[in-house]
């Protein structure tokens, strides 16, 4: 352990120069994905560098927020891959038992988290996307088992998942929100199938779960029947702050990747280019200032109703904004197609970065969902009136 | 930092709490001056409250929200300027009175020669020239001074020749004088940063109020998601410009400057969509709106255009 947080930042620098995988874009096709994603964090994991959001307790965890920073930085400027695998797993099941489950779950489920066992999250539906309390997929408790039917959706690498953070309804009495669930799902039960979802730039991101009479021990559930939407909003909540300072810290990384699309071309001097260039980096640090503060709320107990939507919101806009450029100035050549590497927001195809950087638009409520809470809750801007229903003809 | 910062926004709300309740620049200048923020980011053993520029940053901010008139970001930089000086006799005197708000005055158009948006200048008893090998002090006595009428009336802006072989005192020159300049252009972006995001603060707020009392439909236009979201973006930008601006207090040359850019952006998009918010009153004179607008605009200018700076942020980056 580091003395300073300079030493650390000297220490996974080092650390990094040995072991970064400077060729994981070649190997991150369909094929090599889930290789590679799992041997880089099985190192990380080694090196202590994989859960420093984690508690003291686990190796590389109980990071400060300023060493949590140190090592995001690093892990951007050395161009690293993205923990796209194991995302769910060390955030949303970490948070989610260490939170809210029994010491029994927590003790037998995160030391396998750390030996990779891959997590995906059964929450939104067909009928319940950012409208989360609509879910329909049903869970009868008979005996000790809850059989559970339904179907989720966009559910990120549930194709590769050995587990399920699921939400069920198990009552349809009383408020929508008071009938759920949460269960821990093993994605290996009779009745779970997957399908993975093709994508817009070639990607098979997302998956669909169908469940049919699938038999999930009672013992497996996380809270008290009824109390699931609590448990869903720890889960949710986990990734907030953390993941955007990250991103934004990967997007303000990968800057070089538009400077390098300009560099040694003649639009070096061309000063529009310069200024869209300028204007861009500059928006992106006000995105990784708005990152930390926000970060820095958290850790004080200042966060307020809304500070996460405002960051989200601006994280997603501004990579929305950072993508397009690069497509503009990669010109013709960057509507050839290419390869597909999953990569995230950095897959060294700007088209596909493009199209995947709808993904932060939409996915974990839509910005039309975040811009209503900041509206409503932040500027006190009145709700729409409840209970519209459509007419006949309309 | 933050018990100073509640501080200083405590006494701004006092002196300031609203728009309309300071019109009058020399009026202003005096509160000012009463408030101690011209000493405010003067070494204690100058005589100063050696504030550093965050806390400085929450002043320029207060002013903005208000829409405080006159040429008070011109006495900052002179002020700071004689703080930075090379000791010259009278300097000690001219440093007090300007931090009692005696009037100076400085050009507010970075980026170009000249003596041009010296704001003002009619009050001034010198204005601040700075050349690239020499920055000097220099009496207005004799010197021709014309009113360059602007749309921002908040600031009564100069266009001055000094009188030739007039009193003219030397603060800095050679290496020194580019280290003052730098200090001055990063001060003068900072002033205008925060203006411009006070002011953003307050006409999101004045325009949130009059949605919420304006009734179309059988409903306050506040309830209409078009309105909201646009709102709610407009939120979302202040935030992300103020979170950058607060990051960036000691930020040096092209990184402030680039900062002062995306917050003046920022205060021309929501000042923009304010006039659209209140429809046709919107085009009044007497709803305070247009009065953001203008404001937003000339500051976009000032301190060196959004051109100006990211062009050289883009260079730097391609430098780098």
């Amino acid at each position: 352990m580091s003395d300073t947080p300079e030493d650390l930042r000297h220490e996974i620098r080092q650390w990094l120069a040995d072991n970064a995988p400077g060729d994981w874009r070649d190997q991150s096709t369909h094929e090599g994905f889930v290789a590679s994603q799992r041997a880089w964090f099985a190192q990380l994991v080694a090196a202590g560098y994989a859960v420093p959001h984690w508690p003291g307790e686990w190796p590389g965890g109980g990071r400060s927020l300023a060493e949590q920073k140190i090592i995001y930085e690093e892990l951007a400027r050395a161009d690293t891959p993205r923990l796209l695998l194991s995302f769910v797993s060390t955030y949303h099941a970490a948070a989610t038992l260490m939170e809210c489950a029994s010491k029994e779950q927590a003790a037998h489920y995160l030391p396998r988290i750390l030996k990779g066992e891959t997590w995906c999250q059964g929450f939104s539906e067909p009928g319940a996307g950012s409208d989360l309390a609509a879910i329909r997929t049903k869970a009868v408790r008979r005996g000790d088992v809850y059989v559970v039917s339904g179907q989720k959706i966009w559910s990120t690498m549930a194709q590769y998942a050995d587990m399920c953070l699921l939400l069920v309804r198990t009552s349809s009495e009383g408020a929508k929100q008071a009938g759920m669930t949460y269960l821990l799902m093993d994605m290996t039960l009779p009745g779970v199938s997957v399908r993975p979802i093709h994508q817009i730039q070639g990607d098979e991101e997302f998956a669909e779960i169908f469940l049919d009479e699938v038999e999930i021990p009672v013992s497996q559930r996380v809270g008290e029947e009824g109390a699931g939407w609590a448990v869903a909003q720890a889960t949710l909540a986990s990734e907030r702050g953390l993941t955007l300072m990250e991103l934004s810290y990967r997007m303000r990384g990968a800057m070089t990747r538009l400077v390098s699309e300009i560099a040694g071309t003649d639009r070096t001097e061309d000063r529009g280019v310069l200024r869209d260039l300028g204007a861009l980096a500059t928006r992106v640090d006000a995105v990784c200032a708005l990152a930390d503060r926000f970060l820095q709320k958290r850790m004080e107990d200042e966060e307020k109703i809304g500070d996460a939507s405002v960051v989200k919101l601006a994280y997603a806009r501004c990579l929305r904004a950072w993508a397009e450029m690069g497509v503009t100035l990669s010109g013709l050549s960057g509507q050839l197609h290419a390869p597909i590497t999953y990569g995230d927001l950095n897959s060294g195809n700007w088209m596909a970065d493009f199209m995947n950087s709808y993904a932060w638009t939409i996915a974990g409520g839509s910005d039309e969902v975040q811009r209503n809470i900041i509206a409503e809750r932040m500027l006190g801007m009145p709700r729409e009136p409840r209970g519209w229903k459509l007419e006949a003809g309309q | 930092m933050s018990t100073m910062r509640r501080e200083l926004e405590d006494s701004a709300l006092k002196a300031f709490p609203h728009w309309e309740v300071v019109r009058e620049r020399e009026q202003a200048r005096a509160t000012v001056a009463e408030l101690g923020w011209f000493m405010a980011g003067v070494p204690e053993d100058m005589g100063g409250l050696g504030l550093s520029r965050a806390e400085l940053g929450v002043i320029f901010a207060q002013l903005g929200r208000a829409l405080v008139p006159g040429g008070l970001v011109a006495q900052f930089l002179a002020v700071e300027a004689l703080a930075g000086a090379q000791a010259f006799a009278g300097r000690d005197e001219l440093l007090e009175s300007a931090m009692a708000g005696e009037p100076l005055t400085a050009s507010l158009a970075i980026g170009r020669e000249g003596l041009e948006a010296v704001p003002d200048a009619d009050l001034a008893s010198h204005v601040l020239v700075r050349g690239v090998q020499e920055i000097a002090l220099v009496a207005l006595e004799g010197a021709t001074i014309e009113p360059t009428p602007a749309w921002d009336t908040s600031r009564a802006l100069f266009s001055v020749k000094p009188a030739e072989g007039g009193a003219r005192l030397v603060l800095a020159s050679g290496a020194e004088a580019a280290a003052l300049n730098a200090r001055l252009d990063e001060l003068a972006c900072l002033a205008l940063a925060g203006d411009a995001l006070g002011g953003a603060s307050a006409v999101l707020a004045i325009s949130i109020d009059y949605l919420g009392t304006r009734r179309q439909f059988d409903r306050p236009l506040a309830m209409f998601q078009a309105l909201k979201h646009r709102a709610a973006d407009l939120k979302a930008a202040i935030d992300t410009a103020s979170a950058l601006y607060d990051a960036s207090s000691d930020a040096r040359g092209t990184a402030m400057g680039a900062m002062k850019a995306h917050c003046c952006e920022v205060y021309k998009q929501v000042a923009e969509e304010a006039v659209q918010f209140h429809g046709g009153i919107g085009l009044t004179v007497e709803y305070p709106v247009h009065l953001f607008l203008k404001r937003a605009f000339l500051n976009r200018e000032l301190g060196g255009s959004a051109g100006f700076w990211n062009e050289r942020a883009g260079r730097a980056l391609l430098e780098a």
